[in-house]
């Protein structure tokens, strides 16, 4: 597809890694500015947005085949231009509200709607709503986050590996049973993953792993999703020539596969890393069944305890919100090119 | 990769050496998979057809690990045909054994004659303190303990010392029994779910139909309108009353009763939905939190502001609260109210247990502990109710006397053989000489080894040994506690004075910490746990066929709950996904449409995905906060919004259950259009270009060329989406348990969440959500009806989206090559 923006889209991640600290205000300021520019003031009227739109319809008018009239062609365009700028805004706008209102003390926020950051004493509110969110939660962020980046690292770099590793057994030998194989993986992608959860519960309780980050961490190593990725992408852009090369050259099985053939891998691979540590950083119904000790705790269940009435102070929930959103909208600043051609290719899994 | 035929034949050749690695390639995935995914799916179908409510039972005497003896665990309940087999006893012996244990203990318990109770009772007719009782019968009393005869005691003396008895009044425990009344009557109000559950079928589920339903509830409003609240109602107005005034709740129920509104009326949900919201507002407007205020000053202003306190007369007497703090007031003089009162807000989470002070503009958690209500008056009645454990025990043995004396305890002892039972025997010193017919019992358990395991006596060295450890390890742990105290005091001494700052935070933390261990231990000390908390019954599962689905299906109970979590389910997933594919088809149709050609569609797209990525607890609490709906001062984004437009009465979205169904479509909707979008996008820019060309030489316009090309072209992508987004929609956990995750909605009445309680939540509710009753196999069973549900729906989606025209042509092709062949042959 036509890569038009793809400055600005980097405009977006330059800016924010510029300034991380203050990224909170940041990214959805630069957010909100970079989607006027970008639809070229067509989110605010009408009129706007279809004079910017002349200059294409004016090109359009040029081709023979079009059988619409400018006018009613410029109209449409207009309206396309407005209905799009709209659905792209309400993707960001909770996270606008959410980000803005962590600079902002409780009795702001509930007393008036704010759609913008506390310019004049935001930093030093965040700063208040982080120790009001500290002082009365009965858990700790910071575990929070260190437990999610233990269980997300490990489990993304064991789901790659060892994925490639089934991917590219699977596609370069040909073992018996080698096309079961891969059926049955292909299969299994179908089966909801949340079903055996009293039968997984139970087999941990039995290897005492309950209450252990590794009965998150182990399971990775089997991705079926990831796998077939792979292996789809080794089908289109692997050839089995390097590998035979590798072995006139002397080179072991695994050798030919950690120097060789992984490098090669290495898009697919990073895509698959980033669902997969998305996955795992986002997951919360597992967790929250085999992790009970606050102090193993997850990000996101320590966000679902934000609920609690005993939380009224608005200002430290959206700060707490804010927090735990921040990592995953830094990291898809940086990779949502990766991300899109990713969800593009079908690599998602739900 | 078309390679000359000698080539892949050699190669295949040169590849047979390899070919070992491919199995040590995907070994590991195989393993694992197997082992965390595949054998648990099968334990799960194996769980489904099994029994296996695990019990957290108390017992003692075990071999092969099963309980012999267990107060609560009743074997024979969970072993059928196979008992003998798996108990290694006939379920008549175990049962007879069973029984004597039983016997034993409560004939003990129930022994008039013996213990701790008949030193006491001597204890205090030695040094004179049973008052009014004359020397006489005192005498009597002696020598009927010394023969062991209680027929010693005539009707006058007897009469004297039950006197004695009824006037005698033990304040601790009046106020314990009058702590775990509230207790029991505050569990019963927060757990109702856990009976519902239950597997009698005739207990019906409460849900808000059945409350109206029932007699309770004409009870509850009989009671509003006389005034005369028991407890249990007081904590249920209050309950009610936090967010509507005592007017609208009495019209409401009224109205409810009369029929003119209906069950699912919003408002009920509205009272049941504010239930743990403990906003008020005060007189200037200011709102108060019933968490953070200062106590004292500010609760009687917080119940004063949801006018309860003119309608209930209990609540009045916060009043005096001041003057509990200051200890001037007798709490024993009819003045457990108030301790209920408090007890109850404090279950609520109203107040804390800590008490929470003002400093320097913030709130922190006041140092002395003396401030702490619930705290003070916990001492007020250890300082001043300690009764006398003498007269305690001589009382409840006077009582055991009186029992035994009305044949109460006579039937006990009956059963154990006793026959002469008024001349009394002491029949626990002499168990193993009396010719009694328990004696075969014993010689039973030597025979089968387990005189030495099981005897009474046996368990009571046993327990008092584990009690002396355990009391050993809380000394040793108590003197490290108290140990640190002076460090972590000394270390707030030294930042005293430096509020707010980190290290005053940090030192203010260590030292109430270090309080708090010191009470821990020494309640540790004080109360030992004894054998029978130790051990663990190990849950035991037996196959029971379909026993479990049967329950699903028959229970009316169960199944309205199993097969509503299912509609749920369906409905939240089809409000989301239809206009989540409406739009992601005319977006896609858009972004791919060369006659508009929109810009910044790489911006959109990043944009449009975003939702996607974020994690959908924090959504979920987000929206939450949202919708949110208060009466004070303080309120939410939406109800703000609402203002703004002219609605500044705003609207309780969580109130209705629909309402709260559409919010968290919308959030699915609004999570996953962009995925889809960029699904579509991806599949339309792989449809050929030249088709498109030739539609247009052809005349077609946007529209037709739309329907006519590119949405057949598009069905497989489209049954892609179709597929994956159903299996993850059939898996909807994380946005409606997190907005509906309110605790006092939960607690109070399962039955509010339940119009927003999808599948896994009531897997997850049945199999680990309740403390005691964990109904594993009915969770195993609604997991497979969930597997089945899903490969049937995505089997369902196949056939209804598959390509007939493909279909078709090939099968014209098949038949054509038959005929060719035909031909030829």
């Amino acid at each position: 597809m036509a890569n038009d923006s793809e400055n600005k889209n980097e405009n977006i991640s330059e800016n924010i890694s510029e300034n991380v600290n203050e990224a909170v205000a940041e990214a959805t300021e630069t957010v909100e500015k970079e989607v006027t520019e970008a639809v070229e003031a067509a989110t605010e009227a009408k009129e706007e947005a279809k004079e910017e739109v002349k200059p294409s319809a004016k090109k359009a008018d040029k081709e023979p085949k079009l059988r619409s009239n400018s006018a009613a062609k410029r109209a449409y365009a207009a309206l396309v231009y407005i209905v799009v700028a709209f659905f792209a805004i309400l993707a960001i706008i909770p996270f606008v509200y959410m980000f803005c209102n962590a600079t902002w003390d409780s009795g702001s926020i509930t007393s008036s709607f704010k759609l913008w950051p506390n310019f004049a004493n935001g930093i030093n509110q965040a700063k208040q709503n982080y120790h009001t969110l500290t002082s009365r939660a009965t858990f700790s962020f910071s575990d929070g986050f260190k437990n999610s980046m233990i269980i997300s690292i490990c489990s993304t770099l064991l789901t790659v590996y060892f994925s490639a590793l089934t991917a590219y057994g699977l596609k370069c030998y040909e073992f018996k049973g080698r096309n079961v194989v891969y059926a049955i993986i292909v299969g299994v992608m179908m089966v909801p993953t949340a079903v055996n959860i009293t039968g997984y519960y139970r087999l941990m309780n039995t290897m005492g792993l309950v209450d252990n980050k590794l009965s998150l961490i182990i399971p990775a190593i089997a991705a079926p999703n990831t796998v077939f990725f792979i292996k789809q992408y080794l089908d289109s852009s692997f050839s089995l020539d390097i590998v035979e090369a590798s072995r006139i050259d002397g080179a072991g099985e695994f050798y030919t596969f950690n120097r060789i053939s992984l490098p090669i891998m290495v898009p697919a691979i990073a895509t698959q890393a980033i669902f997969s540590f998305l996955g795992s950083w986002n997951n919360f119904f597992a967790p929250s069944i085999l992790l009970n000790k606050t102090s193993n705790k997850t990000l996101p269940l320590m966000v679902s305890e934000l609920y609690g009435d005993r939380f009224v102070d608005y200002g430290a929930i959206y700060f707490g919100l804010s927090m735990s959103v921040l990592p995953v909208v830094i990291i898809y600043c940086f990779l949502q090119r990766f991300i899109i051609s990713g969800v593009a290719a079908g690599g998602v899994k739900e | 990769m078309a390679r000359g035929k000698t080539k892949s034949a050699k190669k295949r050749n040169k590849g047979l050496s390899y070919v070992k690695f491919g199995y040590l390639f995907i070994a590991p995935f195989v393993i694992v998979y197997t082992i965390f995914s595949f054998y648990p799916l099968l334990t799960t179908f194996w769980y489904s057809g099994s029994n296996m409510t695990s019990t957290k039972a108390k017992f003692w005497g075990f071999d092969h690990q099963e309980a012999y003896y267990d107060q609560f665990l009743d074997l024979s309940e969970f072993y059928g045909d196979d008992f003998e087999e798996q108990v290694g006893i006939t379920k008549m012996e175990y049962l007879t054994l069973r029984y004597y244990f039983q016997a034993q203990t409560s004939a003990l318990e129930n022994d008039p004659l013996s213990g701790k109770g008949i030193k006491a009772l001597q204890e205090a007719i030695d040094q004179g303190k049973l008052e009014g009782v004359s020397a006489d019968t005192c005498a009597k009393l002696n020598q009927a303990i010394a023969e062991k005869n209680l027929a010693l005691l005539d009707n006058d003396a007897l009469k004297e010392l039950k006197d004695w008895r009824s006037n005698y009044v033990d304040d601790t425990l009046t106020i314990t029994n009058q702590l775990m009344r509230i207790s029991t009557n505050l569990k019963l109000l927060a757990n109702p779910e856990i009976e519902d559950e239950e597997d009698s079928s005739d207990e019906e589920a409460i849900t808000a139909a059945s409350i109206i339903e029932s007699d309770d509830f004409t009870a509850f409003i009989e009671t509003l309108k006389t005034e005369e609240f028991s407890d249990g109602t007081v904590m249920l107005m209050d309950y009610l009353a936090k967010a509507v005034g005592y007017e609208d709740l009495v019209t409401y129920f009224t109205d409810v009763q009369n029929g003119s509104v209906a069950v699912e009326d919003s408002s009920f949900y509205f009272v049941c939905t504010n239930l743990n919201s403990p906003k008020a507002v005060d007189a200037e407007g200011e709102s108060i939190d019933g968490v953070s205020v200062p106590f004292l000053s500010k609760v009687k202003t917080y119940l004063s502001t949801s006018e309860w306190p003119n309608f209930i007369t209990s609540l009045n007497t916060y009043e005096k609260l001041n003057d509990y703090a200051n200890r001037k007031i007798d709490l024993h003089n009819g003045e457990e109210d108030l301790l209920a009162d408090l007890t109850t807000l404090y279950e609520s989470g109203l107040i804390n247990n800590v008490q929470l002070v003002e400093e320097g503009g913030k709130l922190v958690q006041a140092q002395d502990k003396s401030q702490n209500i619930i705290y003070a008056m916990k001492a007020y009645i250890d300082e001043n109710y300690q009764s006398d454990a003498t007269l305690s025990f001589s009382s409840s043995q006077l009582s055991k006397i009186d029992a035994y004396l009305q044949n109460q305890g006579r039937g006990m002892l009956v059963a154990l053989g006793y026959d002469n039972v008024d001349t009394y025997i002491e029949f626990s010193d002499s168990l193993e000489e009396s010719d009694i017919n328990i004696d075969k019992y014993l010689q039973f358990k030597t025979d089968i080894g387990l005189l030495d395991v099981l005897t009474y006596d046996k368990y009571l060295e046993l327990d008092a040994n584990f009690k002396a450890a355990r009391v050993e390890e809380a000394s040793a742990k108590l003197a490290e506690a108290e140990a640190a105290l002076p460090e972590a005091q000394a270390a707030f001494d030294a930042v005293a004075g430096q509020e707010g700052t980190d290290e005053y935070e940090a030192a203010n933390n260590a030292l109430i910490a270090a309080n708090i261990e010191i009470e821990r231990q020494t309640d540790k000390v004080n109360n030992p746990k004894g054998l029978l908390q130790q051990v663990n019954a190990k849950a035991k599962y037996v196959f029971v066929g379909t026993e479990n689905f049967n329950k699903i299906f028959t229970n009316k109970t169960r199944f309205n709950s199993v097969f509503g979590s299912f509609a749920n389910t369906a409905i939240l997933w089809i409000l989301g996904v239809i206009p989540q594919i409406l739009l992601a088809l005319i977006l896609s149709a858009w972004f791919t449409d060369t006659k508009i050609k929109l810009k910044g569609l790489n911006l959109m797209k990043a944009l449009m995905y975003l939702p996607n990525v974020i994690t959908a607890v924090t959504v979920a609490i987000f929206f939450r906060r949202v919708f949110a709906y208060s009466t004070g001062a303080s309120r939410s984004a939406s109800q703000l919004v609402l203002e703004m437009f002219g609605h500044p009465e705003g609207y309780n979205f969580f109130a209705s259950a629909w309402a709260t169904r559409f919010i968290i479509a919308f959030i699915n909707f609004w999570m996953w259009y962009g995925n889809t979008m960029i699904t579509l996008i991806a599949g339309i820019s792989a449809i050929s270009e030249s088709l498109y060309e030739s539609a247009q030489i052809d005349g077609a316009n946007t529209f037709q060329t739309y329907t006519l090309i590119t949405l057949p072209l598009l069905r497989p992508i489209l049954l892609y989406t179709m597929v994956t987004s159903l299996i993850g929609g059939l898996q909807m956990f994380d946005i409606p348990q997190n907005i509906n995750v309110n605790p006092a909605l939960i607690n109070f009445n399962g039955s509010m969440i339940r119009s927003t309680r999808t599948v896994l939540m009531y897997i997850n509710q049945q199999a680990f959500g309740m403390q005691d009753l964990k109904q594993v196999g009915i969770a195993s069973a609604v997991s497979i009806l969930l597997f089945f549900t899903t490969t049937i729906l995505s089997v369902i989606i196949f056939y209804l989206m598959r390509d007939k025209d493909a279909i078709k042509a090939q099968q014209a092709k098949k038949k054509a090559k038959k005929e060719a062949a035909l031909k030829n042959g």
